[in-house]
């Protein structure tokens, strides 16, 4: 098979993420930050503008039957306002509401205005506090006779780089076991800022928190052990961070398949040894 | 003339009873373990970054991937996340099919785990015969849907297909023999001088220590909280299931054997009622081709064989694939207890513990 490049000449070995603009991915341009707030908005949005499009085809339809009238025509017909299809499907999706539940009550009462949002969804509750705050939140949670979250089930973070005032999210997800009750708390960190770690209430966070920074990128202060767990210590970027391509970094970019002679795989070998790996297979001393 | 300082020595990646790679940087003293690191990555393929960048539909296959001995347990969750995220209401019987192939399964990766960690101590035997019940179970898993470990045996909204024709006398025929099976299993075992004298007493992790470390499963059980998703949180048909939660106090290896084996003859209750109330019905719910999700962010956990794995979905707005997708393996929490439960004991107890903890290596490191 023919091609335009010379694979041999030209330098297939790629580790710069900038030096391989076939690599580059589309950053996210939406921020799917889950909350009650947004969704009214955007709910309030949707509808405001639906009555506008509706508004402008009847002010269309005025002047175009003005129109006609002047001209002699027949009237043009009067636009009917379109009725949304019903959904046959066995899907509805769980839209936010308002908090009810008396563990998101209680504990914006007590907490007052470091409570920054509340809301329940698919029976989830969230709540948003200040970053600031978390770890008296957390003591809270694990300590108070009302609410009794005794064990951190979970504990992750998402990336969003179209937020302008955050990057990252931090949810912490919470189970009661005595009363079969689960609550998300929910953090909003911009870059650089260093969350408390949650390692003093809960010590299941310690590895969850070593994770997050291996693979976002935020790292926990008074943490007891805040190194890599799943890449390699001297790995260089974070893997769930948007920016971070699905190709690319160390990936080689042969077809070994067209590689009858070796001679790509010995130029693979040579340009490993450079970087400081070893490929080939070990002499006998 | 004689050294006594301490010595540091790893074991694994590549040790026959760390099931997989897993390697433990050990500080030992003699026989003693002093200090213990687990140190993993070593199969970190980047399941949740590629899901990420897949719709839904794709993203299935690759929880088949995590932990290879339950595929099913990780089917199910995956799939009754994205129906909480998107809303799909599920028809019951798919709901009983998936409850009694994800009880199939919690047999089946017990099996595993009886075979493996009594060949760790030196039971060679028992071994053998679990493998032979886990051939039928896998059979079972062949005739529902063609594969018998990488199953991606549901569908989002259902199940492709109804149960095969014949299957039933299949089930039926395992469910006939499989308690005489388990009883054969202890005579091999539970009255076995050798075995007792390895579990009892040996890796013992007590309740308020395996809450603080967020431990789940038969580990949390045997420790003796009865914390159990599938009573605390009834996912698929469980809240209309009859069960009962077996639990241990000791906390110590032996309690966790006695535990997993008390849970297959529950899951062999499971099971028959299961496919003695089969409700008749449609499989699968009517949902679009093309799932568009909304913003949104569901944590679905369930009671896998190893304890609670639960998936974290955002959505967002038009979008065919997650947003962002995190999963909470029950063998990453748990393995995180180790060092506390091998520190103080011999070497050889260590490979024990583990045996008991019931890693698998593909689900932690993900």
């Amino acid at each position: 098979m023919a091609t335009d490049k010379d694979p041999i000449q030209e330098d297939r070995y790629v580790y710069d993420l900038k030096a391989a603009p076939n690599r580059q991915v589309t950053l996210p341009k939406t921020v799917p930050l889950p909350g009650l707030k947004t969704y009214l908005e955007e709910q309030a949005a949707a509808a405001a503008a639906e009555e506008a499009k509706w508004q402008k085809a009847l002010a269309d339809f005025e002047t175009a039957k003005a129109k006609a009238e002047a001209e002699g025509k027949d009237a043009p017909k009067k636009p009917v306002r379109p009725v949304p299809k019903p959904d046959t499907n066995d899907l509805k999706f769980p839209a936010p509401a308002a908090a009810t539940d008396p563990d998101l009550l209680h504990l914006q009462e007590v907490l007052g205005a470091k409570v920054e949002e509340i809301f329940q969804q698919a029976g989830e509750l969230t709540c948003q506090v200040a970053k600031e705050a978390i770890l008296e939140v957390l003591t809270l949670c694990r300590d108070d006779a009302a609410l009794g979250y005794e064990m951190l089930a979970d504990e992750t973070a998402t990336h969003y780089p179209a937020a302008k005032d955050f990057a990252f999210s931090v949810v912490y997800h919470l189970t009661s076991i005595r009363r079969s009750k689960r609550l998300r708390l929910r953090i909003l960190v911009p870059e650089g800022f260093e969350p408390e770690t949650a390692v003093p209430v809960y010590p299941t966070a310690n590895w969850l928190e070593r994770e997050i920074w291996d693979m976002l990128g935020i790292r926990f202060r008074n943490h007891p052990d805040m190194t890599r767990i799943l890449c390699p210590e001297d790995w260089e970027a974070h893997a769930l961070r948007k920016e971070y391509p699905t190709r690319g970094l160390g990936q080689r970019d042969i077809d070994f398949r067209q590689d009858r002679s070796g001679v790509l795989m010995r130029m693979a070998m040579e340009k490993a040894g450079n970087m400081g790996i070893n490929l080939a297979p070990p002499r006998a001393e | 003339m004689f050294k006594n300082e301490e010595m540091e020595i790893n074991m694994g990646p590549q040790h026959p009873s760390t099931h997989g790679v897993l390697r433990l940087k050990l500080k030992l003293d003699g026989e003693v373990v002093k200090h213990c690191r687990p140190v993993i990555g070593y199969l970190h393929r980047g399941v949740e970054k590629i899901c990420e960048n897949q719709t839904f539909f794709q993203g299935q296959v690759w929880t088949d991937r995590m932990d290879y001995t339950s595929a099913v347990a990780n089917n199910l969750g995956w799939a009754e996340a994205v129906e909480k995220l998107f809303g799909i209401s599920v028809p019951r019987r798919a709901k009983y099919i998936r409850t009694m192939l994800n009880e199939f399964n919690r047999v089946a990766s017990h099996l595993v785990w009886l075979g493996t960690h009594a060949m760790d101590i030196g039971a060679l035997t028992v071994f053998l015969y679990t493998f032979r019940e886990r051939e039928d179970i896998l059979d079972i898993f062949e005739a529902f849907c063609g594969a018998r470990l990488t199953t991606t045996a549901f569908r989002i909204g259902g199940l492709r297909e109804d149960l095969p024709p014949g299957i039933e006398k299949q089930i039926r025929a395992f469910l006939a023999k499989f308690l005489d099976c388990l009883n054969e299993y202890e005579t091999l075992l539970t009255e076995n001088r050798i075995w007792k004298k390895r579990t009892i007493g040996t890796g013992l992790l007590n309740s308020a220590d395996a809450i603080a470390m967020g431990v789940t499963g038969p580990v949390l059980r045997a420790a003796g909280v009865p914390f159990d998703v599938r009573k605390a949180f009834p996912y698929a048909s469980y809240a209309e299931m009859d069960f009962e939660v077996p639990t241990r106090t000791e906390g110590d290896n032996y309690a966790r054997y006695l535990v997993r084996l008390a849970e297959m003859r529950q899951s062999h209750r499971i099971i028959q009622q299961c496919l003695d109330g089969l409700p008749e019905g449609p499989v699968m719910a009517k949902i679009p081709r093309i799932l568009r999700s909304e913003v949104n962010e569901v944590y679905h956990p369930t009671e896998a064989p190893k304890g609670e794995l639960g998936y974290y979905l955002v959505g967002e707005k038009g979008s065919l694939n997650p947003y962002r997708f995190h999963v909470r393996g029950p063998g990453f929490i748990n393995l995180q207890a180790l060092p506390m439960m091998v520190k103080g004991g011999l070497v050889a107890d260590c490979i024990a513990t583990i045996g008991t903890l019931d890693v698998v290596l593909g689900e932690i490191d993900r």
